[in-house]
């Protein structure tokens, strides 16, 4: 369990950047898998700034480096060269148990396949990130409430994952992101695996929580009219970004 | 986080349940050999009561034409002032074949008052056996040939006996009685002249039994075939072999020597034997029982790299996965040793072997401490490698 102060030493020590507004940027991301013979190059020198309160959504091909470009933002990984300043802090030196506090106070995720655990039942599918807060069970249990809540799916507290449609699931997992009240949400594809319906649901929800919450949410999709409804598109292709 | 686990075990339990089955079956073959462990240590630590340092036992068929009880008595008179009169002896007893460290055991029942039936070992002794075997009084005085004439058979019994029958009471004057069977209820009465302390003569890892010394007549004498001496300290192998002559010369051929300090070293490898075969069937088990649990830890951490990548996203450290793994495994562990206790506290709630509840206790906590070192060692690996795992490389798998 990580300690509430460590995230907040992070913020005290972490080397501010000058730029109003900023909440996420991105300076020459560059990021290279490396096989013994093989060098690939999944993104080429991306810089990138997302202002508070911002919905972006990212697109492009298969493999041209989306999800890559996400999991850098979501301090999920590592890029091979640049920096990733979030709310005006360089996170480029911090260590696994910074990054990992830094996530659970900044970060909330949401996923194609949802990942939720399906051997939990909803609402504690929902207080996972809780959990590496110093937090009490029932702080844990109302803000959990009041996610599902938020999501509509207060009727499936005691359900499990297994028990519910995609759209059900989906919204788990967008409760499971903003349980923890974080300032960005990082969704990889969240309507991929839906149908129109679901998909335009979720959208819906995301949308909502970026106006009336001023949620930052960076979306990776392939579907031209999610990102029509963001406030901006990046387009990436082949690891560079051309829009 | 502890209710977190019990939740993701309890819903889980199905898959769970042979895992605890495997740990529960763990704990119980590890509580057997540690009771074996714990009483062989406690009989170890206790003290021999005598010295069987240059004590030599000497077996040998007695004369066929010496039938006679007085003619027994002159016999070993003769034998033992012919001994005696060697420098290097100091003193020497005939005894029983049940000499320490033998093969040879020889029991009855003992009656004194409301115990009935108190099982106690016998020893047929002269009164120089105690000289010796260098034992210790406690109590009352070892008998003599005085006693003789005494109404009763004089015997010295050892402390155990004592506090069995007659508690914290002085035990000198009592009288016993052992019933002897092929005359029904009549009975052999013996007076207590003294009390020793506890003797192991069966050797070093034997727990203590009750013991009665009872005084040689000349009728026993006929058949004893046995006696123990004293030797002086550095006594060597000439001696050994001079002895051997005289005796051949008094008594004629079949007879042995024997050193009571390497009886004991064989002894105990005879009594070691047991807990060698525990371990060893323990050895086996728990090899199996590790790689099983290994195994399946291992399998769960391939199995749950989505979960592992996800709790990495949501704030975990990658020391926090690998301690939540370990930490399941503990919980799991927790519920076989719950069960396993109940089974192994019924032990010595029920006197299941008549071991003292202390044995038992102090197997229930090794057997725990033990399981729990396993499973932690068995959890270590496995989860050090799902702290390795690359959260977006998880994530992205899923």
């Amino acid at each position: 369990m990580i300690p509430a102060e460590t995230s907040e030493n992070v913020l005290q020590n972490s080397h501010i950047i000058n730029h109003q507004n900023v909440m996420i940027s991105l300076k020459n991301i560059e990021k290279v898998y490396r096989t013994d013979t093989v060098e690939t190059l999944a993104l080429n020198n991306i810089s990138l700034n997302i202002n508070k309160g911002e919905f972006l959504s990212i697109m492009g091909p298969s493999g041209c480096g989306k999800s890559t470009l996400l999991n850098i933002m979501g301090l999920l990984d590592a890029p091979t060269r640049g920096e990733v300043s979030i709310d005006k802090h360089d996170t480029t030196q911090l260590n696994d148990k910074k990054l990992a506090a830094f996530r659970n106070r900044k970060l909330g995720f949401i996923f194609q396949s949802y990942h939720l655990i399906n051997d939990l039942q909803v609402l504690d599918n929902v207080e996972l990130p809780l959990l590496y807060r110093n937090s009490s069970a029932k702080e844990r249990r109302q803000l959990s409430i009041e996610a599902l809540e938020k999501v509509g799916l207060s009727n499936r507290m005691k359900h499990f994952p297994t028990q519910l449609s995609g759209g059900q699931k989906q919204r788990v997992a967008i409760a499971r992101a903003i349980v923890g009240q974080p300032e960005i949400i990082l969704a990889d594809e969240p309507t991929g695996n839906l149908d129109s319906a679901m998909g335009s649901e979720i959208m819906d929800i995301l949308l909502q929580l970026n106006e009336r919450d001023g949620t930052t949410i960076v979306m990776v999709t392939h579907d031209e009219n999610m990102a029509r409804k963001t406030h901006r598109l990046v387009r990436l292709f082949d690891g560079t970004q051309v829009q | 986080m502890f209710s977190h686990l019990f939740k993701l075990i309890w819903n889980k339990k199905k898959q769970n349940a042979l895992l605890i089955i495997e740990m529960f079956i763990s704990f119980i073959v590890m509580f057997a050999v540690f009771t074996l462990v714990v009483f062989s240590y406690n009989n170890y630590k206790q003290p021999m009561g005598f010295d069987y340092n240059n004590v030599w036992v000497i077996n040998f068929f007695p004369p066929e034409n010496i039938t006679r009880n007085d003619s027994v008595s002159m016999f070993h008179d003769e034998l033992k002032k012919t001994m005696l009169a060697m420098r290097q002896i100091e003193e020497i007893s005939f005894t029983g074949n049940n000499v320490p460290f033998s093969m040879s055991t020889s029991n009855s029942s003992i009656n004194y008052g409301s115990h009935k039936n108190v099982m106690a070992n016998m020893y047929q002794a002269e009164e120089t056996f105690n000289k010796v075997m260098k034992m210790q009084m406690i109590e009352g005085r070892w008998f003599t040939k005085a006693d003789d004439a005494s109404k009763y058979t004089p015997v010295v019994i050892n402390r155990k006996l004592k506090e069995e029958l007659f508690g914290s009471e002085n035990a000198v004057g009592k009288v016993l009685g052992e019933q002897i069977i092929e005359k029904g209820t009549a009975e052999n009465r013996f007076r207590v002249m003294g009390v020793t302390e506890n003797v192991k003569d069966k050797g070093s890892y034997q727990a203590i039994e009750n013991g009665m010394y009872i005084k040689m007549d000349s009728g026993w004498a006929r058949w004893s075939g046995t006696m123990i001496l004293k030797v002086k300290p550095g006594t060597d192998a000439a001696f050994e072999s001079k002895l051997f002559k005289t005796l051949s010369n008094a008594i004629g051929t079949n007879i042995e020597i024997e050193h009571l300090d390497k009886k004991l070293v064989s002894k105990n490898k005879v009594m070691l034997v047991p807990m060698i075969i525990a371990f060893v069937v323990a050895g086996f088990l728990i090899i199996n029982v590790a790689l099983g649990l290994f195994g399946v830890l291992w399998y769960n951490i391939n199995k749950r790299r989505g979960e592992i990548g996800l709790r990495r996203a949501v704030g975990a450290t990658g020391d926090s996965v690998s301690k939540q793994l370990v930490g399941e495994v503990l919980v799991l562990s927790t519920i076989s040793l719950v069960i396993g206790c109940f089974f192994a506290f019924q032990f010595p709630l029920l006197n299941v072997f008549d071991l003292s509840a202390g044995i038992y206790l102090a197997a229930i906590a090794l057997s725990i401490i033990f399981i729990y070192a396993l499973v932690t060692l068995c959890a270590f690996y496995p989860g050090k490698q799902a702290a390795a795992i690359y959260p977006a490389v998880a994530l992205h798998e899923e």
